[in-house]
Parts: structure tokens; C-alpha cells; sequence
């Protein structure tokens, strides 16, 4: 209040605007500014060209320049989730590193982190998260960084200046692919000239703009406050790496790759025991980036090898993105950050097991305690109590349980729950095991039920009658009542079996003639559904399928049954025998002919009947028919989807019948739906492909050329047909195969497409060389990246290499030099060569000085137009050999 | 990298699409039990001539078989074509035979292949080049082959006993194919169709096109076969005749269908039913039966005949990372085989759907994601 009072007595000192210095210089410019394009609007003859010549130049030069701003537009084949963005924060030693990731965790957290060891992942925004790793300072670490960097940050040590390994990550960058780079730099506080400072700032701005582009963002943070940078600085910072957009990287996008934050020994210790340097068993963990990862592919870590995976799981996100709520900026709760490698974050997700991490002294949790006490003061505990006591005595984990567990038609969580509420007294004594067994058994019950379900329905199949869902209840406690008696699953599963058909038996021979009808319709329907499975079944063997193997079988058996009475399926079943007999079979030296040689009784063509049946394939038949035989199977098989899931025995012929009136009324508006979804898809493309342009035209290259700008963006819009169409089409596919992918089940989607980019994976890796636990180093990032089609096998490469201007000697042809290419680093010897006017290639002893060489060396063979980059040495860090972008060939 | 790790195979079975997924893939493959319990064990003649021809396209490919021929051990190379090259099929397959795995290889070379075959052109066994010409070459288009490079041209017609056919074949190479969404059938606009004669008169040709004809006519007006007479040097070593007929439809589809008759080789293996084929099928009925299933598989539907599945199921599996939809009519035991080796191979799978309204099954799939690793850049 009393500050309000004498505000209001003050009177504001009126602004002064300046006459001598930075800012009056920056408004007279801009003033200058404004009137010369005034000028230029008022008499624009005066700046037009005056010479047809010099005007043809110019137009030359202006297409030029507009094709070579042009890329070929790179697919990104992401359909998931976005993975972290990685930030890979580079410097050479003592410059900060540590201290702004640190500074950074804390912006983003309000976390103190101890100290960065591994890749750190936080939450930075509602859409987006950052995983924050340090680049070691050797050239391995730095390779492997520039690998999977969507952003660095180069640190600079302003006070000293650039050093070598600032540029040498520089040009290790440009040639695995150039992500986005900004400069930081730091240590500004040992400056005590300020005119000083403002002269290296722009002497050290001017040389990083001449090595990357004209324009590129150096930051500036000025010193250290409490032995923090100052809390604006790193809140700029972390607005700028939180607007920055990342273009997708054309090697990146085409193979997986996982930035490993977690990494486990998982070798059987005996093992190690026996052989302390026998191979090991390792498990990584960590987000997928590029494009999906299928299961068979083989990856390779970087320094160690290539390797199978023998087992990959989709974990649930350690760091999840908030949900999609509407308030602005993050809650505090949302805030996480995992960073296992660092010791931190409460929570461990692993493949079967969930890890809390709990400080000791605010729980104590013992054995000794629950055994004394658990079975008088059941009812007065705490449920969250209990539930974590029974997790603790749990003998074997869920999975495993549901392994054990056995088929059975008739659940026996009944006699289970019976005996809680009548209290035996028997089993109260180990009340807490019984707990957590209810827990297993609740899932064994949802199993049981599905099984059930599916053994009634085929069982119905191969006597074709009519339901007994009631009578499967009375059994039910007959059943049970068995059940206690003798706990064997097995025999009581085959037993109601048996009485099941009796059961139908009876039951259709009461029903009578006019209900078996009936249920063939109802039946054909339902097996329709059915053969989605069957069909993948048939071709791919019963391993496809997730459900168990003896119902399968069954089903099997009816289909065929069916098939021979039922007309309808006479073509797939017939399919389904041959594949039985032929291909299925014993045979493995059957003919290898694409024609079908047997050419069964052929139809009488010459019948009328006969050839008007297909009149309407052929184009003198009814066209709208012909049509309709395309949308109709569409929606048709989509309907089908939809309905399969809502199937039931006793309510099917209803689902069945309106089903039919909506194929049968159907007809025009199924074709509008067709029309409707191709419009959305065209419509979401374009959509996109605004998307992009609009990023493109906010990138930095292009505010650099301002000036030309608006000229250059008029003629693109109309001279660049082809590119724009070539990026609308590469829009399009994407919109079609995630529609496409939409309409499959999660498990089918699985086997189809592999895991989706942005999952949290665990890879399982056996029979890794034991040096990589041995000299595991937490500081070193591990990358994993998947092996494209035929880049495992070797042979001889070809490239294009040219002396870096760094390295101070030639190089030797079958001096061996370690190259990297793709995710791999491996040494090799190569023979250089250049080729001749007549097109021979003449080996050479020495790389020429200043010009490009052919090197030819033998290695694991990578995709044309890769980058590569060898080094000589790795002990010193010095680069040496640095090609330009190299399209290179196999050679062989 | 010293020791290589074969894939173990057993059995005879697809042994062009193990060979051809192998060598595209660079997957070594160890196949064993090759016809072992056969009174001839080991590789037949036309498997050695399919070894024999993948060496030549490929460069430093390892391929060694044991003494009885039942075991072969095969290490592929780079793909590399190149052209001048001459290949003898041999007379116990078909040139048809040995195009189909020839085709995929070829657009995944490093240079052009452009390549003679000798053999027998025509025969029931195998498709005719007449309509590797008309079919497969369309159907190549729909997954981003240009259509100029691909040329087939039939310089002399062999049948089977004797052959002495020649084709010369051109394929161009690509970089990667493109995936496609081919589920519209069309209907049926045209039938065209070629009917051969070599060492027999002109009459029987025209026999069966007339037979032909006949058939098609109360459905469709635009049917044309033509005729091709071959005598003396193009004619081959022995006489027969044959057609081929294709049903163009309103949407780029090409269903064919295509036989041959000819005297049966005789020496090589004693098939029952060459035994009743002394007397050759009169034209007529050749050209009848033949429409008659050209239109059966019209009926059947889909995109492709059953004869063309497995290539169509290949090039899927070999497109880029995007999603393809096939329709198809029944599943040939042939599809389903390469359905199978594809999965083993490239580790794609295949979503099967059948279309119960029409009976036709829509087969969607992942594409491997397969390069041409091997082709030269600038």
C-alpha cells in the first residue's frame, strides 16, 4: 500500500531517445532503410535491368540457385510416437559441459543432479522431450555421437577460443549426416574489457559462421553465478532447443538405431564365474529411433560387433509425455526425468518387473514383521499395505504363472472365492500367499474364459448345432465341486468336452430340420470372420497365432468338415487340404512350378449359364456391378473387423442380419465412403505438406538470403511442379500406410511392421565379447543401430576420399586407417587410386595433396552415397582423413 | 568376418526362390537332401543350369555341391548382370523357368542385364515367354520398373523334346521398386493372344484361334489372337504348337494363360503321363480348353493369375518400408510357398484377408525395405 501511495506522487522521468551509440545507429539505419525502399517503390524502372544479357544472367543465375536450394525430399518413415530428441552436449575438457546439462536438468526438473553420467531424459514440454548426453572427448565417442545427435550443442570456451575438438566433431557431423548445431559459448566472465569481449564475441561468431553457415546460432552465456549459469541465460537457451526443428536425416530415417540409457549384464553368474571372460548375455534399453525395428533384424554396436537380437520387448515409456490435457506449460508432477545410468529417477521398468527405488528410512518393510502378525489383523491393515507385502512373497512372477498354467474350460476361482467367504480356517494361514495367487488367478480366469469361449464355438462348429451356453453353467458347478476334489485341469477339460457334444447332440435333435438350417447360415457367417486367421494360419503355420494350439487344431478340423458340406467353401478348404498335403507335408522335393500343371475338370464354357456368370467381369457386362464388386469387398472386410469383435453365439444372427442390410441398402453408400476416405487422405497430405513447407521456409538458410527471398519463393511456387509433387506423393504413401497399418490388430501390427519408432525397447543380446561390460563406461554412450538388406555381408567398397586440410601427411595406400561408415567403425587397409582421362584407374602410393582420390577397401558394405570418414590414429586426437560427402559403390 | 553362417534348407522345394531370395539378400544357404530318396538322387539338370546362370550373374559367388548332388552349399555374390551374356536352359525346364527368378535379379544388379537364352521358349510346364512378354512386363510396371528398358524378344521358338529357342532379354536396373496399392480388378476390355506353330502347318494354328475365339465371342467383342508361323531356323528342333492368351482389363491387370503341345522328352523321366501323350491333342481342343481356363481364372479374380502370384508376392516383399495391398484370386500352392520362403528370407509377413463377396484373398505386407546395393553412382 505505501509503495502504491508513493509511486503515485512520482512523476516518470520521460524517455530520452539516444543520439550516439549502438541503438541510435541501429533506428537511423533502419530509417535509411525504409526511405530506399520507398525510393525503390516510387520509380521501380530505375532498378530494373538495362541489358537483355545481363538480364538472362540473372534469371540463370536465380534458377540455379533455387535448384540447389532443392533436396530430395527425405521419407520420414516414424509412425509412432516421437522418441526424445537427443542433445548432445560437445566440448573439449573443462569448458561446462557437465555443468549445463546439470543447469539445464535443473531448468527443465528442479532437480539437482549429481553428476551426468549417460543419456538423461526429461520432459521439456507438453509435446516433446530431450535427452540430454555428453560427448566424450575421444574420437570413438565423438563418432558415435554425431550418429545419433538430433541437436549439438558446441560448447566454446570463449576465453581461450575454438579448440580442435570443436571442429573436428564439426566435420565428424557434416559427414554422418549434419544435424542441427548451435555454438554456446562459455567462460565470458574472464573477460574484464567489455569492448574485449564484444571483439572476440564477433571474431568468434564470424569463424563458426564460416564453418557452418552464415547465421548459425551462437549463444553467449556469460559467466557463473553460485557456480550455476545465470538462470535467464539457460532459460533462453532452453527456448531456443525447445523451438529448434529437426529435419529428418536421410541414414537415420532408413535403419533403427537406440541411444542405450540403461544396460545390464544379464550372463547366468556360474557362467562368470566359471570363465570370468567367457561371452556375455546383455540387455539395452533405450528409446527407437528412425524407422521400426523388426524382430529379425541384426544390429550392430558401435565398437563391439554385429549381433541377432534374441529378444526384443516393448517396455512402457519410463518418461512419459503428459496426458493431452488442455492448460498451458507442464505441472510439476509432470516434470520426470529418468536417467538410470545417473543413479536417478524412483522407478525402474523392466520386462516383468517394476523396480521402486525407496529411500530406507521412510519404509520398512520386513519379512519378520508380516510373519508374526498378517493373520489376526487382516482387516485392519491397509489395502496399499497388504498389496505390497503379498508383491513381496511372490514366488514366481505372473508370466511365468501364466505359462504354467493349463487350459481349463471351467474356472475355478469359484472354489477359491468360496472358501475366502466361508473361511475355512485352513487356508487363512497362508493368507497372503492365496493373495496374490487370486491376483494370477484373475488373469487365469480372463484366459479361461476366452478359451472356453473358443472351444464352445468350434466345438459347435463340428456338430453344427445349437448353443449350450446354459448348459455349460449347470456343469460349471458341477464342475467345480470336482474340482476340489482332484485339481487336475486336464481331465476335467476333456471330460466336459464329451459331455458338451452329448449335450448338442441331444439338443439339435430336439431343435429339429428348420434350426440346423439356420445355423449353417449363421455359421458360414461366423467362420467367415474366422478365416482372416486362418488364411495366416494356413500360410505361416500355427506359430502365428497367439492362442493356444489345441483349439486351433480344432478349428481347423471343422473348417474342413464344413467345407465339404457347405458350397460356399469349397475353394478355401480345398486350399486348406492341398497346403495340408503338399506343401505342409512330408514332400520337400515337390516340383518348383509357378503354373498349377494340374489342370482340374474344367467348367463347360459353351453353357450359357456357365458364361453368364462372369459376364460381369468383362466389360459388355453391367459396369455398376463390376464396381461395385471392388468397394463393396472393401467395406465388406471392414465390417467384418468390426463385427468380429462384438461376435456372440446366442445374439449372432442378429449382428448377421443387420449386416446385411447394410451391405444390401448399402450399395452407393459405401462408394461415398470410398470417395470420403480418399478425399480425407488427400486432404491430410496436403495438410502435411503445408506442414513442411512452412517449416522449410522458416530454416535458417533462408533468413540468411532475405533480400532474394521473396523472389525466390514466388518462383518456386511456380516453377517447382515436380518437387512438389514428388513430396506431395511421398505424403500421400505415409497417410495410406498408416491408415493401412490402422486397421490391424495391435499383435498383427507387431509381427507386420515391427516396433514403432519412439517405443521404449529392451534388446536382448547374447554372446557379446566380455571386454564390453569390462570396460563399460557409463560417460560413452552406447549406440545400437540396425543392419539394413545385405549391409552384414563384406566385400570391396569404393570411395571418394580427399586429404583433410588438418592432417599434416599424405597417406600410404595400405597404411591401415579406421574408417567409419553408416553405424560401423572398423580398420582396413585401403589402395588409393585415381582415375585416368582414358576412365583406367591408376593406383596411386600417396594420396594427392589437395584433390579427391579413389580409395578402394574391403569391409562391411554400405548403401551408395554414404558418408565416410577415416581416421589414422585414435590415440591422438587428431583427425586425419576427412572426405567430402562420398558417393562410393561396391565394388567386388 | 572369417566365418560364415549358412541358412540350412532341406529339400528341393522352391529352390529358384530360395536361390533368388538368398542372392538378393546375401544370405549363404546350405541346402541338404536334395531328391535323396529318388532312384537318380541329387540336382536335376535344370537346377544345375539355374547355379550355373546365377554364377554368371554374380560375382564371386561360392557354389559347391557333394558327390551324389544331394547337398549344396551356395555363398552369393553381388548381383552384377552386365550384358553379351549367353545362357543354355537346357531342355528339362523351360526358359520360363528360369525368367522368373532371372527378372527380380535383374533389377537388382549393378549394370543392365541383357542376356541370351537357349532352350525350349514354350511348355506346359513352366509360362511361356510369350507370356512373360505380355504379363509379367505390365505387371512390373505397377512397381516403378520403367517400362522402356524391359524387352523381351523371341528370336526362334523350341518346343520341348529338342528346344532350340532363343529369346534375348533386357532388363534395366533400379534403384529401389515402389509400393503399390493394386486392389481394383477392373473388368475385362480386351483378350489378345498369340497362337505358334513350329514344324507343323499354318492349319493348326488357325485351329485354335478359331476354337479360341469361339469361346470368347458371346462375351466379349474385342478378342484378337495372332498367328505365328515359325519354319526352318526359327522354328526350333521339334514341331508343336501352343497359344497364350491375355485378358487386358479396364484397370492395367493382365490375366493370362498359356499351353503347349509337343512330343514329351523322353529320356529324362518317366512320367505317367507321358506316356498317354503319344498322340498329340488335336488344335481345337487345345485352343478350347485354353479359353476355358483363361476364363476360369477370370473368374477367380484378382489382379494377377495364380501363375503370377509369386512374383507379385516377391515384389511386394521387396518394395521400400511402406504398406502394399494386393488382391488376389485363390492362393496357389506356388503363392503360398513364396508366401513362406519370403517370411523365412526377408523376415516380411503378410496380412491375409479373404473377401468373402467376391472369393478373392487381399494380401497386404511391409515392404523389406530392399536397395539395390550394388548399382554404380556417379
Amino acid at each position: 500500500m505505501a509503495m502504491d501511495s508513493g509511486a503515485d506522487g512520482q512523476s516518470h522521468k520521460a524517455h530520452r531517445s539516444r543520439h550516439s551509440g549502438a541503438s541510435a545507429k541501429k533506428k537511423t539505419k533502419a530509417k535509411n532503410k525504409d526511405q530506399n525502399s520507398d525510393q525503390k517503390q516510387q520509380n521501380p524502372k530505375a532498378f530494373a535491368f538495362r541489358s537483355n544479357a545481363k538480364a538472362k544472367r540473372l534469371q540463370s543465375r536465380a534458377v540455379e540457385k533455387e535448384q540447389r536450394r532443392l533436396h530430395l525430399p527425405v521419407i520420414d518413415r516414424s509412425y509412432g510416437e516421437l522418441p526424445p530428441f537427443v542433445v548432445v552436449v560437445q566440448g573439449p575438457p573443462q569448458v561446462g559441459k557437465s555443468l549445463l546439462i546439470k543447469t539445464l536438468v535443473k531448468h527443465y526438473t528442479k532437480h539437482n543432479l549429481p553428476d551426468v553420467r549417460g543419456p538423461i531424459t526429461i520432459v521439456s514440454g507438453k509435446q516433446r522431450r530431450l535427452q540430454f548426453v555428453e560427448c566424450p572427448n575421444d574420437i570413438n565417442g565423438m563418432i558415435d555421437a554425431a550418429k545419433f545427435a538430433d541437436l549439438a550443442l558446441l560448447l566454446i570456451d570463449g576465453s581461450y577460443g575454438f579448440e580442435m575438438e570443436t571442429f573436428e566433431f564439426l566435420n565428424i557431423l557434416q559427414v554422418h549426416g549434419f544435424p542441427k548445431v548451435m555454438g554456446v559459448l562459455t567462460h565470458l566472465d574472464k573477460f574484464k574489457d567489455v569492448k574485449k569481449l564484444k571483439k572476440t564475441k564477433q571474431r568468434l561468431k564470424h569463424r563458426f559462421w564460416t564453418e557452418i553457415y552464415d547465421g548459425a546460432k551462437l549463444f553467449y552465456l556469460s559467466g557463473l553465478i553460485h557456480g550455476k549459469y545465470p538462470k535467464r541465460e539457460v532459460h533462453n537457451l532452453a527456448r531456443f532447443i525447445s523451438v529448434m526443428k529437426f529435419p529428418p536425416l536421410s541414414w537415420r530415417t532408413s535403419h533403427p538405431y537406440l541411444l542405450v540409457d540403461r544396460f545390464e549384464d544379464v550372463t547366468p553368474p556360474e557362467r562368470v564365474q566359471m570363465n570370468s571372460k567367457c561371452d556375455r548375455n546383455v540387455t539395452l534399453y533405450g528409446y527407437l529411433r528412425g524407422c521400426n525395428l523388426k524382430k529379425g533384424t541384426k544390429v550392430h554396436i558401435a565398437g563391439v560387433g554385429d549381433f541377432s537380437l534374441a529378444g526384443v520387448t516393448g517396455l512402457s515409456d519410463p518418461c512419459p509425455l503428459p496426458s493431452a490435457a488442455k492448460k498451458k506449460g507442464l505441472r510439476d508432477k509432470e516434470k520426470l526425468f529418468y536417467a538410470p545410468m545417473s543413479g536417478l529417477g524412483d522407478l525402474l521398468y523392466d520386462k516383468d518387473a517394476v523396480y521402486i527405488n525407496i529411500n530406507d528410512q521412510f519404509v520398512q518393510y520386513s519379512k519378520v514383521d508380516e510373519m508374526g502378525g498378517t493373520t489376526n489383523k487382516e482387516n485392519k491393515r491397509d489395502v496399499g499395505e497388504d498389496l505390497v507385502k503379498s508383491l513381496q512373497a511372490v514366488k514366481s512372477p505372473i508370466d511365468e504363472k501364466l505359462e504354467k498354467t493349463k487350459i481349463s474350460l471351467f474356472s475355478h476361482n469359484d472354489r477359491k472365492r468360496r472358501k475366502a467367504i466361508f473361511g475355512d480356517g485352513v487356508d487363512h494361514s497362508n493368507l497372503k500367499s492365496t493373495d496374490e495367487e487370486n491376483e494370477g488367478d484373475e488373469d487365469d480366469d480372463s484366459d479361461n474364459d476366452n478359451d472356453e469361449g473358443e472351444n464352445d464355438r468350434s466345438n459347435e462348429d463340428n456338430e453344427s448345432c445349437s448353443g449350450s451356453e446354459f448348459s455349460d453353467g449347470d456343469e460349471e458347478d458341477l464342475k467345480s465341486e470336482e474340482d476340489d476334489r482332484s485339481n487336475e485341469d486336464n481331465e476335467s477339460c476333456s471330460g466336459s468336452e464329451f459331455s458338451d457334444g452329448d449335450k448338442e447332440d441331444l439338443k439339435s435333435e430336439e431343435d429339429g430340420m428348420g434350426n440346423i438350417s439356420k445355423w449353417r447360415a449363421s455359421l458360414v457367417e461366423r467362420a467367415s470372420k474366422k478365416q482372416n486367421i486362418n488364411l495366416m494360419q494356413l500360410v505361416y503355420g500355427k506359430s502365428a497365432s497367439t492362442s493356444n494350439t489345441s483349439t486351433n487344431e480344432v478349428k481347423d478340423d471343422s473348417e474342413n468338415e464344413e467345407s465339404d458340406e457347405d458350397e460356399f467353401f469349397k475353394p478355401k478348404g480345398q486350399r486348406a487340404k492341398n497346403s495340408i498335403e503338399g506343401l505342409g507335408g512330408g514332400n520337400i522335393n515337390t516340383e518348383d512350378c509357378s503354373k498349377s500343371t494340374k489342370i482340374s475338370e474344367l467348367k463347360n464354357w459353351k453353357e450359357e449359364e456357365v458364361y453368364e456368370s462372369i459376364r460381369d467381369r468383362f466389360v459388355t457386362g453391367d459396369w455398376s456391378k463390376g464396381a461395385l464388386r471392388n468397394q463393396m469387398s472393401e467395406a465388406k472386410t471392414e465390417e467384418d473387423d468390426i463385427d468380429g469383435d462384438f461376435e456372440d453365439l446366442e445374439t449372432g444372427e442378429k449382428y448377421e442380419s443387420h449386416q446385411k442390410d447394410d451391405s444390401s441398402n448399402g450399395g452407393i453408400q459405401k462408394e461415398d465412403d470410398d470417395a470420403i476416405e480418399e478425399r480425407r487422405l488427400k486432404k491430410l497430405a496436403l495438410r502435411a505438406k503445408f506442414d513442411a513447407h512452412y517449416d522449410g521456409s522458416e530454416s535458417p538458410e533462408e533468413e540468411t538470403d532475405v533480400q532474394n527471398g521473396g523472389k525466390f519463393h514466388r518462383s518456386q511456387a511456380n516453377d517447382s511442379g515436380y518437387y512438389d509433387k514428388l513430396k506431395e506423393e511421398i505424403e500421400l504413401q505415409k497417410q495410406i500406410n498408416i491408415a493401412e497399418l490402422d486397421d490391424l490388430d495391435e499383435t498383427t501390427r507387431l509381427e507386420i511392421e515391427g516396433f514403432r519408432t519412439g517405443m521404449y525397447l529392451r534388446l536382448e543380446v547374447h554372446d557379446v565379447p566380455f571386454e564390453m561390460i569390462e570396460y563399460f563406461d557409463p560417460c560413452h554412450p552406447i549406440l545400437v543401430g540396425g543392419i539394413g538388406l545385405g549391409e552384414e555381408n563384406v566385400g570391396y567398397m569404393q570411395t571418394r576420399l580427399k586429404r583433410h586440410r588438418w592432417h599434416k601427411k599424405v597417406l600410404k595406400t595400405r597404411d591401415p586407417i579406421i574408417v567409419s561408415i553408416g553405424w560401423r567403425r572398423y580398420q582396413t587397409t585401403p589402395v588409393y587410386a585415381i582415375e585416368d582421362q582414358n576412365g583406367r584407374h591408376r593406383m596411386l602410393k600417396y594420396t594427392p595433396e589437395h584433390m579427391h582420390c579413389l580409395a578402394m577397401f574391403w569391409g562391411p558394405l554400405a548403401p551408395p552415397k554414404t558418408g565416410v570418414l577415416a581416421v589414422q590414429n585414435l590415440s591422438n586426437n587428431q583427425l586425419c582423413m576427412k572426405p567430402k560427402k562420398s558417393p562410393f559403390e561396391a565394388l567386388n | 568376418m572369417g566365418k560364415i553362417t549358412y541358412k540350412r534348407l532341406k529339400g528341393s522345394q522352391n529352390m529358384r526362390q530360395r536361390l533368388l531370395l538368398a542372392t538378393l539378400k546375401s544370405t549363404p544357404v546350405l541346402i541338404e537332401d536334395i531328391h535323396a530318396g529318388d532312384t537318380l538322387p541329387g540336382l536335376r539338370p535344370h537346377e544345375i543350369s539355374l547355379l550355373r546362370l546365377f554364377e554368371k550373374l554374380t560375382d564371386d559367388c561360392l557354389i559347391e555341391i557333394n558327390e551324389t548332388g544331394t547337398k549344396l552349399k551356395y555363398k552369393p555374390g553381388i548381383i552384377v548382370g552386365g550384358s553379351h551374356l549367353v545362357h543354355d536352359c537346357g531342355f528339362s525346364r523351360a526358359i520360363g523357368y528360369f525368367l522368373e527368378p532371372l527378372i527380380l535379379l535383374g533389377l537388382f544388379a549393378r549394370k543392365t542385364l541383357v542376356i541370351i537364352l537357349k532352350g525350349i521358349t514354350n511348355d506346359s510346364k513352366d509360362p511361356s515367354v510369350d507370356t512373360f512378354r505380355s504379363t509379367a512386363f505390365p505387371l512390373l510396371r505397377h512397381f516403378g520398373v520403367p517400362s522402356e528398358g524391359l524387352k523381351l524378344e523371341i528370336k526362334s521358338r523350341g518346343v520341348s523334346p529338342h528346344g532350340g529357342g532363343e529369346v534375348h532379354l533386357t532388363i534395366p536396373t533400379v534403384q529401389h521398386l515402389t509400393a503399390t496399392m493394386w486392389t481394383d480388378e477392373g473388368m475385362v476390355k480386351r483378350i489378345r493372344g498369340e497362337a505358334f506353330t513350329t514344324r507343323v502347318s499354318v492349319q493348326l494354328g488357325n485351329e485354335m484361334i478359331y476354337a479360341a475365339r469361339g469361346i470368347f465371342n458371346r462375351l466379349l467383342p474385342d478378342v484378337y489372337i495372332a498367328s505365328d508361323y515359325r519354319k526352318r531356323l526359327e522354328a526350333g528342333n521339334s514341331p508343336g504348337y501352343g497359344i497364350s492368351l491375355v485378358a487386358e482389363t479396364t484397370s492395367g491387370c493382365c490375366i493370362s494363360a498359356d499351353t503347349t503341345v509337343s512330343y514329351p522328352r523322353g529320356d529324362e523321366e518317366e512320367d505317367i503321363e507321358d506316356e498317354g501323350k503319344k498322340e498329340l491333342i488335336p488344335a481345337a481342343d487345345v485352343g478350347e480348353k485354353l479359353a476355358s481356363v483363361l476364363l476360369e481364372e477370370i473368374e477367380k479374380g484378382g489382379v494377377v493369375d495364380s501363375t503370377h502370384q509369386g512374383l507379385l508376392f516377391l515384389l511386394c516383399a521387396l518394395c521400400p518400408k511402406d504398406v502394399s495391398k494386393v488382391r488376389v484370386g485363390k492362393l496357389s500352392p506356388y503363392g503360398i510357398e513364396t508366401l513362406r520362403e519370403i517370411r523365412d528370407f526377408l523376415d516380411v509377413q503378410f496380412v491375409i484377408k479373404p473377401d468373402p463377396s467376391t472369393g478373392t484373398v487381399i494380401l497386404k505386407c511391409w515392404g523389406s525395405g530392399m536397395k539395390n546395393l550394388s548399382r554404380k553412382t556417379t
